[in-house]
């Protein structure tokens, strides 16, 4: 199917409730005084356990999109749902308490925070959010990306790929039903970007987690079950692995 | 010019992009330049006013005949015989309370008929006309400030007495300095009870011999006790009196300016970081290390010139204020003075600017040096030098160890020409040890209280925390700055209380009497209105009196420092008195010693000042003779800095003969209800302007002097919390914009923006913390310091070591208070920051 404004399913078999859906949505910068829409009219439904990969060239609309779908944006028209619900109904404390529960994310540039451990980076979410169990919580997970090793360390005596792990790790601490990756590969060498691209693929199937991920990568695209291609805001194609 | 343009687009313009920043930094040492301003426009000020109300109608005069006590008529006599072309000009000077408005003026008498043919005398009592009948000399002329005209009457209170006087003439004190009364003076002889004496003779000498040589030649002719000076010595007394004040104040009010150091130094050090890549990209394009230094000092200098000129401006305004403070003081604790104008002469405004400018370089070098040292491809991260920092640690803390025992050392030798000189090198090591250790301390503290400050606060408690740690440079040059206005503040609150507790026991000791009186008018330490003594006679039978002391007070100058002499009635007293005395000896001990003897008491800061010592001898100077005294003694004295000297009542009219006290000392007997006792003084002076206090009354008196001087030494400790709360606040702005992109990871994370405020604020709230913790530890060393060594070789008091619990807990309160508050709108700006766009910006 191939549609920049309709409607997009892109359901696995046997999912019946998407983790997110958005209708329609559109968002609108203001550039030097000029109205910019980043995103234009674009319609997805993520079910659990999808893993979708978002292409296009820089500036399509990928990361707007991706904030959006993440509840760090309101769009400009349209609706956004998280799990069912709209964000446009949220004040930014609901929109925040949406992300604690329901959402990860992972960046290109990994942004671990410098000062803490990696065992702390991991739990920050959990804290963040006042729940129980954290420190616990954070050793499952670096135990899941093979770094319990590294729990005390400090993010600059890692390597690239581990700190992405870390964040991976980080992302995943409060078992959120989405997770949005922005360029995870970006800043990684082909190896170790396979790497991190096969443990995205691990998220997906075994945990039941949706994955939405910005990439201009074509490896990564092609691990995913529904590439999404994006051009000036719209959708411009959708292939299906 | 490309220079400048380079220097303008690189270092100015971002300044402007941050004016919020930038303009606390310049406030900051705007403050600490006005404050050094206002406290030297003030003190010279308040030092030049003794010039105007007491060197007034010197005339042309070359010397100055003085006698303690005064000069008997005689002495005039003899000088106009001398066979010598001098013009001889005798004086009396005193001061007058006008009663209409409470005000005390300078009252100076002089010989109107002698003197009427003298232009210098015309030219100032411009009621010349007056002087030309003598029948009309029995009034007053009156400075043009007064507000009086001629032929009008004025009411003038006078030692105890009040009196109409007729305003001769009036003439213009513009010149002056304020307001004088002038009275001819045979008619202050007879108003004042100095019947028979002058208070001075002064003297127009030819040029030739040198004035040393008729300094010589005059003494020879006159007796023991006239002391022959030149015209000014007094003034020149007083100056170096209020030297060690002077000076100690001036050191206070350089605190802010080295606050202000401070935060410059974290400014540059803020400009350093951020410009890193612009500094390997300038110096990969051919820049020498030499212009990247140069650009950054430019910027510290561009910060302290904009700040001095401001805080000149500030400073003229302030100087206002500390001149009303410092002019209290003086006449409370040295010398009778009205304040003098505040003269901002362009050699203030120079100094001033380089005072702002030199510390603002100076603070900038460390930081720019390093800048400088980059190498164009050098490219460290923020963690890595910040880890570079971590690792020097041990080191500084090794010299602040060196620095600290360096200060100890430095407490221990003697003042050097009566600075304490070693005291002050000492509690700048103790302030550089402190800067020096703050890193490990900070660091320390940080990590070990981490997880308890997450467990207390939450999760912010150790985000903020493991932050301060990874901008540990940052957070130690706030903490330093902030310690140390807090330190000052710890250990000047710690001295002054100290010397408050000190006094409030040494008043309770001293002060036993029940009633005390003393003529009305405004109270100064070196005014001594008398009160008659037949009245002290009628006062002593009156029934319920067990005791009366009469006090007599005069000014007297020794070995070129004034002082006060005075003389206690101690055979009546004995039994009341409780004088504390250095020896450790028992008060009636020392007062049998005193009686019937040549033999004095010292004050403990005339000891000082003279380097006396119990056992020595001192040659007084008492009317026309010079007398050898054995000090028996050295008492604990808080009641003037310039020291006193003692002896018996009976002693002192040996040599002055004028038995009129200045205060009276009544002692009520067991059984008598004092309210009655009191009522019967009451009547019994009825006529006479007497007041009277209760003991509990003159103590409060005291103390109300006390805390008044020493509110300029708190206002100055105030604005240097304020310089550093505001580098605080100048600070956390930086941090706000330098880590937006950690708070919008955060916002990603899940956290709300109320987590983001109470991150700030616990951040600052630790700087706070760390700071009052810190600057304690710091302010009680250097209060040490301030008691044992500074104020002890300044001024010679020993004090007490208190602890002034409630002030220090409510000030180091305060600050910590303030801290946090500095963080409100950092604070603000955070909350406010879009995470999405700070996120991605690369």
């Amino acid at each position: 199917m191939n549609s920049a404004t309709g409607r997009v399913p892109l359901t696995p078999v046997g999912q019946n409730h998407p983790v997110a859906s958005l209708d329609r949505v559109s968002k609108e910068y203001r550039s030097a005084g000029q109205p910019v829409r980043a995103v234009d009219g674009v319609s997805l439904e993520i079910f659990p356990g999808s893993f979708v990969a978002l292409v296009g060239r820089s500036g399509c609309g990928k990361s707007t999109l991706l904030n959006l779908a993440g509840a760090m944006d309101f769009p400009t028209s349209g609706e956004v749902r998280l799990d069912g619900v709209a964000t446009s109904s949220l004040d930014d404390a609901g929109l925040t308490r949406l992300r604690r529960e329901k959402v990860g994310f992972i960046f290109q540039s990994f942004q671990l925070l410098p000062t803490l451990s990696v065992i702390e980076n991991v739990e920050l979410p959990l804290l963040l959010a006042g729940a129980p169990g954290a420190r616990e919580a954070a050793k499952l997970r670096l135990d899941w990306v093979e770094l319990e090793s590294y729990a005390a360390r400090l993010p600059h005596q890692l390597s690239g790929g581990q700190m992405q792990r870390v964040a991976i790790a980080r992302a995943l601490v409060h078992e959120p039903k989405l997770l949005l990756a922005d360029e995870p590969t970006g800043n990684l060498d082909t190896v170790t970007g396979n790497l991190i691209l096969a443990l995205l693929r691990r998220i997906a199937t075994e945990q039941n987690t949706a994955i939405l991920m910005a990439t201009h990568s074509s490896e990564a695209a092609a691990l995913s079950d529904v590439v999404v291609h994006m051009r000036d805001g719209r959708i411009e194609q959708i292939l299906q692995h | 010019m490309s220079r400048l343009t380079l220097f303008y687009r690189l270092i100015l313009r971002p300044l402007f992009r941050e004016p919020l920043r930038t303009a606390l930094t310049v406030l900051a040492v705007a403050l600490g330049v006005a404050v050094v301003l206002a406290i030297d426009l003030a003190g010279n000020a308040a030092a030049g006013s003794f010039r105007s109300s007491i060197e007034t109608l010197m005339g042309d005069s070359d010397l100055e005949v003085t006698a303690t006590g005064g000069l008997p008529d005689a002495v005039v006599g003899t000088l106009a015989t001398l066979p010598y072309a001098i013009r001889v000009r005798p004086r009396i000077q005193d001061f007058v309370t006008v009663v209409a408005t409470g005000q005390t003026v300078p009252l100076i008498a002089i010989d109107l008929i002698g003197e009427s043919a003298d232009q210098q005398i015309i030219t100032v009592a411009s009621g010349e006309e007056a002087l030309k009948y003598p029948g009309n000399l029995d009034g007053v002329w009156l400075g043009s400030s007064l507000n009086a005209k001629a032929g009008s009457t004025i009411r003038l209170l006078i030692n105890d007495h009040v009196r109409d006087y007729t305003v001769r003439g009036v003439f213009d004190d513009s010149a002056e300095g304020g307001a004088i009364v002038v009275m001819d003076i045979a008619v202050a002889q007879n108003e004042l009870g100095r019947t028979g004496r002058v208070d001075s003779v002064l003297l127009k000498v030819p040029d030739s011999p040198p004035l040393a040589e008729w300094q010589s030649r005059l003494s020879g002719a006159l007796p023991a006790g006239a002391m022959v000076r030149p015209v000014g010595s007094r003034t020149s007394e007083n100056q170096r009196m209020l030297a060690a004040f002077r000076w100690n104040l001036r050191v206070l009010s350089y605190v802010a300016l080295l606050v202000g150091g401070f935060l410059i130094y974290n400014t540059i050090s803020v400009s350093v970081v951020r410009r890193r890549p612009e500094i390997g990209i300038v110096r990969a394009l051919g820049a020498s290390r030499r212009s990247v230094l140069a650009a950054f000092l430019a910027e510290a200098a561009c910060f302290g010139f904009a700040g001095a000129v401001l805080g000149c401006a500030l400073g003229r305004v302030l100087a206002t204020g500390a001149l009303k403070l410092l002019s209290a003081t003086v006449q409370a604790l040295y010398v009778s003075s009205r304040p003098g104008a505040i003269e901002l002469t362009p050699a203030s405004l120079v100094i001033a600017l380089l005072i702002g400018v030199g510390m603002s370089v100076i603070a900038a070098l460390p930081p720019a040096s390093e800048a400088a040292r980059v190498s164009p491809m050098e490219a460290m991260s923020r963690g890595q030098r910040e880890y570079a920092t971590r690792v020097h640690q041990g080191r500084d803390m090794l010299i602040a160890l060196g620095l600290a025992a360096g200060g100890i050392i430095c407490a221990v030798p003697p003042a050097i020409a009566g600075k304490p000189l070693f005291g002050y090198l000492s509690a700048i090591l103790l302030i550089a040890a402190s800067a020096l250790a703050i890193p490990a301390v900070a660091d320390g503290l940080l990590h070990t209280s981490a997880h308890g400050l997450q467990k207390i606060i939450g999760v912010e408690g150790l985000l903020a925390s493991r932050s301060l740690i990874g901008s540990l440079r940052r957070t130690s040059v706030l903490v330093g700055a902030l310690s140390t206005a807090i330190a000052m503040m710890t250990s000047v609150g710690i001295m002054v209380g100290s010397f408050r507790q000190t006094v409030t026991t040494w008043m309770n000791d001293q002060l036993q009497a029940d009633l005390y009186l003393r003529p009305a008018g405004n109270p100064a330490s070196d005014q001594h209105p008398t009160i008659p003594n037949e009245l002290a006679d009628q006062l002593a039978k009156l029934p319920g009196v067990a005791g009366l002391d009469r006090f007599r007070a005069y000014e007297f100058s020794y070995e070129g420092l004034p002082a006060t002499l005075g003389a206690a009635d101690f055979h009546a007293v004995q039994p009341f008195r409780k004088s504390a005395f250095l020896s450790g000896r028992s008060a009636s001990d020392v007062y049998s010693d005193l009686q019937g003897n040549d033999a004095v008491v010292v004050s403990e800061p005339f000891a000082h000042k003279h380097h006396l010592r119990r056992g020595d001898s001192i040659t007084l100077p008492l009317g026309d003779r010079r007398v050898p005294f054995h000090i028996v003694d050295v008492s604990y004295d808080y009641a003037s800095e310039a020291g006193y000297v003692v002896m018996d009542r009976a002693t002192l009219l040996q040599y002055l003969p004028d038995p009129d006290p200045s205060n009276l000392a009544i002692y009520v007997a067991p059984g008598f209800d004092l309210e009655t006792v009191r009522a019967e003084v009451q009547k019994t002076i009825a006529g006479h302007d007497i007041l009277i206090f209760s003991n509990r009354n003159l103590r409060a008196e005291a103390i109300r002097i006390f805390d008044r001087t020493f509110v300029i030494t708190y206002a100055l400790e105030a604005i240097s919390i304020v310089v550093a709360v505001m580098g605080i606040a100048g600070a956390l702005l930086a941090l706000v914009v330098d880590r937006r992109r950690e708070f919008g990871l955060l916002r990603f994370l899940g956290a709300a923006t109320s987590q983001i405020r109470k991150l700030i604020l616990v951040e600052a709230g630790l700087i706070g913390l760390l700071a009052n913790l810190v600057g304690f530890v710091l302010g009680l060393a250097l209060s040490f310091i301030l008691i044992y060594v500074i104020n002890k070789q300044s001024f010679g008091w020993t004090i007490q070591f208190h602890w002034p619990a409630a002030i220090l807990v409510s000030s180091l309160a305060g600050v910590f208070l303030a801290t946090i508050l500095a963080g409100l709108y950092p604070a603000r700006i955070a909350i406010r920051l879009n995470p999405i766009e700070v996120v991605h910006e690369e």
